[in-house]
């Protein structure tokens, strides 16, 4: 299946900074799998956020369908 | 300790006199400067229950020892005194150039006492200090009284002024610098107000000492470079808080319509891309490294920000989705000096009061042109203005509506949901000058990242207080909030250069716990105890709609174990009260 991935904050830096690409799946792949797909190791980035699908933040072991967007953030400081 | 002047400009505006003293350095060795130093001074010298407009009141101006050094991010100014709105203590981090120039000046803080017989402002260039008359710049907006006065002196000053609300002792007044800079919450604009004092101007012209300076500065720019200026903290320069929108709006904290729900399908329409298509300028303040400032013109309207508070409360939480209709309330909120978020809070509560027709106000939801005429009845307390000055908390106690009156001891609430965020309520309920972000913020560990559950009150305590202890330092050193990587063991370094005496983390979490812990002193001299660190019933009683909290509301057991949790961190009593052998240590 196909998803875009979106990046904000200074995760851009890991698409050399483009904010996003689409890329394709597996079927049943979680966030973190799709993240990991895309060259993001996750757990080795230190100021590494949260993720959204489709503009709802969930959990990083979420299951993707098709055509989801998946939105992975930097954490952010400030108010 | 280098770093300081070792010099107060004390200013009776009474008698008109201006005399300089010692920097109370045993205290500046507890308290370091800027949020905490101020704090110490408000506690030794002002008498508990004083009326926060009287002349009684003191207001500070407090810089820190990394004032007007290279240290990056280094340029903001306390400002500090009893707050009108609330009753506490309150300190505000500004930005501009003010900072600097009291610091080039020669001052380490300059502290306002009494009130001038009529409006005036005050003039400081290094050890020249005159009285002004200020006749035709009172009545007034902020912008155009600092124009005249950049006009009079020239772009080497650095103006402090209030707008027509500070004027109104207005207690959602802020104090402006550099046109678009505030400080914001509080009301500090009206105790500027109520000494009759319309603005400072200030330049300075000397210079700072530390130890070592050729070492400290190639340090200093090492620290810059591999830290201050990587992209966890560059990324507000292309964005500002804008960027905040989107993740407040995924991480399900946008509040919207006064607090009722969160996310808005028509974010879109007002984010960070809509009004940065606007953008036509830079900047930043004194000793930037990351130029967060952006300036916009849309129509006829030229401002700097919004910042993500000015979107949010002008935006989702009204109603709204006219970026134009954003980008001007904040222009007139700023030009008014009123503090956007408890100006917009309490014009859309009055808004969802009119809607469930509690009481007309003769506003609703998304009625932007009366929203921005309400800012500037209310900055000049004029016709419904007048009344809407009260602010949330005595508004709904006259009227009702106090279930959904979103505010802490009298500060309205900034704009994050914290039913979607559950940290958030207690670092609101127990933030020393009423509900505050900029205390402990929450989302940061809760939504923005993985390290704790939003929804469970497990944890809470402590992880509020590790975040207030954080900032108390950074704001004790005044060090911008954007310099968000900045840790213990860095500031230990920094103080370390820019002082010649030898700090370490240790030291600075202390002063961090010593300041939160002399604030809270603080209010609790002036009555406040664990009954004031309080919640709207909307948070226990109303649960979330829609987005990733939905369903969500907070047990209010839930919220009060978060309480006892931080006192407990902290060393409090149940009551939320420091013992004697805690306050015998401050």
């Amino acid at each position: 299946m196909v998803i875009t991935i979106k990046l904000r904050g200074s995760l851009i830096k890991y698409f050399n900074g483009q904010r996003e690409k689409t890329i394709e799946v597996p079927l049943d792949c979680s966030a973190e799998e799709a993240l990991k797909l895309a060259g993001i190791d996750w757990p080795k980035i230190e100021n590494f956020g949260f993720v959204a699908i489709n503009g709802k933040r969930v959990m990083i072991y979420d299951k993707l369908q098709d055509g989801d967007e998946l939105k992975a953030y930097s954490k952010i400081s400030g108010g | 300790m280098l770093g300081y002047q070792n010099n107060i400009l004390r200013i009776n505006l009474t008698k008109k006199e201006a005399k300089t003293e010692p920097l109370r350095m045993d205290w500046a060795e507890k308290y370091i400067g800027s949020k905490g130093l101020s704090i110490k001074y408000l506690y030794e010298e002002l008498k508990p229950g004083i009326d926060p407009l009287s002349p009684e009141n003191k207001l500070i101006f407090m810089t820190g020892p990394l004032t007007g050094t290279s240290v990056p991010c280094s340029g903001k100014l306390a400002i500090a005194g009893k707050s009108p709105a609330t009753g506490t203590i309150c300190d505000c981090s500004i930005g501009g150039h003010s900072a600097l120039k009291i610091k080039y000046a020669g001052y380490d803080a300059v502290i306002l006492e009494g009130k001038l017989d009529k409006p005036g402002y005050l003039f400081i260039e290094n050890d020249k200090i005159t009285f002004e008359d200020a006749a035709e710049l009172w009545g007034k907006g902020s912008h155009e009284a600092e124009a005249m006065l950049i006009d009079k002196y020239g772009h080497d000053y650095s103006v402090i002024s209030i707008g027509p609300a500070g004027e109104t002792l207005c207690t959602m007044a802020c104090i402006n610098s550099d046109y678009y800079r505030q400080a914001g919450r509080g009301g500090m604009g009206a105790v500027m107000g109520s000494k009759n004092l319309k603005a400072v101007v200030v330049n300075g012209t000397g210079g700072v000492k530390i130890p070592n300076i050729k070492e400290a500065v190639k340090r200093i720019a090492e620290i810059e470079k591999e830290d201050t200026l990587q992209e966890d903290n560059t990324f507000v320069y292309d964005g500002g808080t804008t960027a905040f929108l989107e993740a407040c709006q995924d991480g399900g904290i946008l509040p919207k319509l006064n607090f009722s729900d969160t996310t808005d399908e028509d974010w879109t329409k007002y984010n960070g891309e809509v009004l940065l298509e606007s953008l036509e300028g830079k900047r930043g303040c004194g000793s930037c490294g990351l130029g967060c400032g952006n300036f916009l013109k849309m129509g006829d309207v030229v401002c700097e920000g919004p910042e993500y508070e000015s979107i949010s409360v002008a935006g989702p939480n009204a109603g709204n989705s006219d970026p134009v209709a954003i980008v001007k309330a904040n222009q007139v909120a700023d030009d008014m000096g009123l503090d956007t978020i408890s100006a917009g809070d309490t014009i859309i509560w009055a808004m969802e009061m009119t809607e469930k027709g509690i009481r007309d106000f003769g506003v609703r939801f998304g009625e932007m042109d009366k929203y921005i005429e309400y800012l500037k009845l209310i900055a000049r307390k004029e016709g419904i203005g007048a009344e809407l000055a009260l602010g949330v908390k005595k508004l709904s106690e006259k009227y009702g509506g106090t279930d959904f009156a979103m505010q802490v001891k009298g500060l309205e609430y900034p704009q994050y949901e914290p039913r979607g965020s559950w940290g958030m309520s207690l670092a609101y309920a127990v933030s020393d000058r009423g509900a505050c972000h900029m205390r402990a913020y929450a989302p940061n560990e809760e939504v923005f990242a993985a390290s704790i559950p939003p929804y469970t009150p497990e944890g809470k305590g402590e992880m509020v207080f590790n975040l207030a202890q954080w900032n108390a330092v950074k704001f004790s050193l005044c060090i911008c909030d954007f310099w968000g990587t900045l840790n213990m063991e860095l500031m230990a370094e920094l103080m370390t250069l820019a002082t010649g005496k030898e700090w370490t983390a240790a030291d600075m979490a202390e002063v961090g716990t010593r300041v939160i812990n002399i604030a809270r002193a603080f209010n609790q001299r002036e009555g406040f105890t664990a009954k004031d660190d309080t919640a709207p019933k909307r948070l226990f009683n109303e649960a979330l709609k829609n987005g990733p909290g939905a369903g969500q509301k907070i047990p209010e057991e839930a919220f009060e174990d978060m309480k006892q949790q931080y006192y407990k961190v902290l060393g409090w009593d149940e009551n939320g009260m420091l013992p004697e052998s805690l306050l015998a240590t401050l």
